[in-house]
């Protein structure tokens, strides 16, 4: 309720301070200006294609860098000649911002989808990469020995501790991934495309529309903020035995750790 | 047969020499409890019975078979309780059964029947994370009972509950395990636990290269009370012979210890 009543106050002070030309409205338009044109941006449907092309872009990098990214993890959390080899890779790609190579991938894959999905899917890839390596290797050694002393085997182990230990991180990263797919698709929109959101504001840009940037912005925080709130709830529900008071199971897979890689810039 | 036997057992990390030459032997039902200077190798010993040591030298065998890992009829409950946190009560219970193939509605029965004997049928489905420390205990207990050991390893399995939650937990170890004719290992720091609890007290020297030095037989029978069995005359002697065994040993660690 506070933070509601706060946002409408700031809301409305813009407004007025656009309206009383204390802000340049050509520069800062005022909040009713910016709904009217993503009213009609979103109203005559002009929109769509774009948005589309977008979120296409952004989920297919989802999920390809979510399978590559998970299992490389897995593959160098098991095989130690190839952690050797990934492990600085991935930290190197992890450093850097990563959207750098934007103007690459459009010199290799061209401008369209292709250049897109590939910087999506990177962002998204390493980020999964360190959820599923850190998940494998943060595995309960006593729940391993609890499981095995109850009588069982390999395939008891993987299924009863492996595979529920490691989907947490897994889940953690995904919520952070999607952050991620769409910054990807957008920049890479931004550098050089035919459609998309980011195609809309980098035009917008160049004509100086201000109204139209704003409302653009407003449309990738949305459907962001939407795709977040979804894999909130999907990791809520997936982790529902994690205790909720503040007594931590002890060893339990944290969710900081799996964010870790999100605090890089993309 | 013998529970479980052990001969001229040595173990060995790396160039350092944990145990060497212990000789322990278990009948059939029996309750021992094994203390020691911390540090000595209990844990070690245990671990190596339950399997997931292997020794250097020596011979370890439960039920006449020799111990090549983990072993169906030997339970184990350490001191941390292992449960799986996203697994609730009644699935942790049921997990030994799911492992030997039982479907999991054949086995309903039989989990729900555990978790009563311990009390915890109306927490059956809560997860580990929302139980208290003395639950998640018991949870640990029913779900090693319902793989149906006939020897049962515990190590320090009481160490991090308090005194009444522990003195509730240990009537019922006591109560669970005869009724099951289940013999007990019991590796623990506290002298009056292990002589409450135990038919026979085993004493580790200090380590490096930790062996059994002494034992005590236990002179109280059992059904036993577990609080009038301490205010009894020959209870009191016997904390003082064994604390004279394990103050010995302590010395030799080092130790200045006052007569």
């Amino acid at each position: 309720m506070i933070r509601a009543a706060a946002a409408l106050c700031v809301l409305g002070a813009w407004e007025l301070a656009s309206r009383l030309r204390w802000l340049d409205p050509f520069l800062v338009p005022p909040p009713s200006r910016v709904a009217s044109v993503l009213y009609e941006l979103v109203g005559t449907g002009q929109v769509w294609p774009h948005f589309r092309a977008t979120v296409w872009e952004a989920v297919a990098g989802l999920v390809v860098g979510t399978a590559c990214g998970s299992a490389l993890g897995l593959l160098s959390a098991t095989v130690r000649p190839v952690a050797e080899v990934l492990e600085p890779v991935m930290a190197v790609l992890n450093a850097v911002p990563r959207v750098v190579l934007a103007p690459l991938f459009v010199i290799w894959f061209g401008i369209g989808t292709a250049s897109k999905v590939a910087l999506s899917f990177l962002l998204v890839m390493v980020v999964m990469f360190f959820a599923t390596y850190t998940g494998v290797r943060e595995v309960d050694p006593r729940l391993v020995e609890r499981v095995r002393t109850l009588g069982g085997g390999r395939r008891d182990v993987v299924r009863e501790v492996y595979v529920p230990s490691v989907s947490a991180w897994v889940v953690s990263g995904l919520k952070v991934a999607v952050g991620f797919a769409f910054t990807g698709a957008v920049v890479g929109e931004f550098v050089a495309s035919s459609q998309g959101l980011g195609y809309l504001l980098s035009f917008a840009q160049s004509t100086y529309n201000a109204s139209l940037t704003l409302a653009l912005i407003g449309l990738v925080v949305a459907a962001i903020l939407l795709l977040f709130w979804g894999f909130g709830r999907l990791e809520r529900w997936w982790l529902r035995w994690r205790p909720t008071d503040p007594e931590p199971v002890r060893r339990a897979p944290k969710p900081a750790p799996a964010a870790r890689p999100a605090e890089q810039a993309p | 047969m013998k529970a479980l036997q052990v001969r001229g057992l040595a173990v060995r990390y790396g160039t350092h020499a944990v145990l060497q030459g212990v000789d322990l032997e278990l009948g059939e039902g029996e309750f021992v409890g094994l203390v020691g200077p911390s540090g000595c190798g209990k844990s070690t010993l245990l671990r190596c019975v339950a399997g997931l040591v292997s020794p250097a030298s020596g011979s370890v065998s439960v039920f006449g078979r020799p111990v090549r890992g983990p072993d169906p009829e030997v339970g184990i409950l350490f001191q941390d309780d292992a449960l799986l946190p996203w697994r609730t009560s009644r699935e942790n219970v049921a997990l030994p059964l799911r492992f030997r193939g039982v479907d999991r509605r054949d086995s309903r029965e039989q989990d729900e029947a555990w978790l009563r004997r311990v009390g915890l049928l109306g927490a059956a489905d809560r997860y580990p994370g929302q139980l208290s420390g003395g639950m998640r205990k018991r949870v640990a207990l029913a779900q090693v009972l319902a793989a149906r050991p006939k020897l049962l390893l515990m190590d320090e399995p009481f160490a991090s509950v308090d005194a009444i939650v522990r003195h509730f937990l240990e009537a019922d170890v006591l109560r669970l395990v005869q009724e099951e004719g289940i013999s007990v290992l019991l590796v623990t720091h506290d002298l009056e636990e292990a002589i409450a609890l135990s038919d026979r007290v085993a004493v580790m020297s200090a380590g490096p290269a930790a062996r059994v030095v002494r034992e005590f037989a236990v002179p109280f029978g059992r059904p036993r009370d577990l609080v009038g069995v301490r205010s009894q005359p020959a209870f009191g002697v016997l904390v003082e012979a064994v604390w004279d065994a394990l103050r010995s040993e302590v010395s030799r660690m080092g130790w200045e210890v006052p007569a």
